[in-house]
């Protein structure tokens, strides 16, 4: 699956600036809202910090993968935000997060996840894609690295 | 002579090599002296990566072959093997 195909260009923010962990998710949770507004985002949020509570979403390299299971959704909504700091975020290699591929999953999507966790890993695992987008000064120019890495 | 081990185990838990169980594992594989790498089909990860775990897309019914080589090798095969085996600490 293409990343530019699952995060549109109005879910990719670059050069945002939170400071924590429960700030980033709520603005997360605020997104995801506008997104699919027939959401509750208290729920989202729920969703997002209780799947932090089982262990946190930092995968490593300052990269984190927030997610959280909505009953009823369609489809999976992606995210993207690139902090201007990395953040404590309890990741396993110890190191701060800056990068935020966040996920909205529809309950009882099982193997579908799994597919668009790889499609997300296999961008990510690259250095030279990590730093274009955490070089990228704006929304526009972020998800133009997702397009071009697509292709 | 580098000590190598290596065992198959069956993906049990109903969300597979999914992102919490991907870490566990990562997390698992660094606290041993060994090279830790994950098979499955035509792809392989370092037991350490999660993205390169995530990579594996191993749902419920794969099989994956683990490799460990080094000190404590057989020390790690046997961890990661339960870890598998008990489903990551999941419930189903």
């Amino acid at each position: 699956m293409k990343l530019s195909a699952l995060i549109s260009e109005d879910c990719s923010k670059a050069a945002v600036l939170f400071n924590s962990k429960k700030r980033i998710l709520q603005y997360i949770s605020e997104l995801a809202h506008q997104k699919i507004p027939d959401t509750n985002q208290h729920d989202i949020l729920d969703a997002l910090l209780n799947r932090e509570k089982l262990g946190s979403t930092g995968i490593g390299k300052g990269i984190a993968i927030p997610h959280g299971r909505l009953v009823g959704l369609e489809k999976v909504l992606a995210i993207i935000l690139v902090n201007q700091q990395a953040i404590p975020f309890d990741a396993y290699d110890d190191r701060d997060v800056d990068v935020f591929v966040a996920l909205i999953v529809p309950d009882g999507e099982n193997k579908q996840h799994l597919e668009t966790l790889a499609s997300i890993a296999d961008k990510l695992k690259s250095k030279v894609f990590c730093k274009r987008i955490r070089q990228a000064k704006n929304d526009k120019e972020l998800y133009q690295v997702l397009v071009e890495f697509d292709n | 002579m580098r000590d190598t081990w290596q065992d198959t185990f069956l993906i049990r838990n109903k969300l597979g090599l999914h992102a919490r169980a991907a870490t566990i594992l990562a997390q698992l594989s660094t606290q041993f002296d060994a090279d830790i790498v994950l098979y499955q089909g035509d792809k392989s990860a370092p037991g350490d990566s999660v993205l390169a775990l995530l990579l594996l897309e191993s749902s419920q019914g794969k099989t994956v072959r683990v490799e460990c080589t080094g000190p404590d090798a057989k020390g790690a095969l046997h961890a990661i093997g339960n870890l598998i085996e008990d489903k990551f600490h999941e419930a189903e």
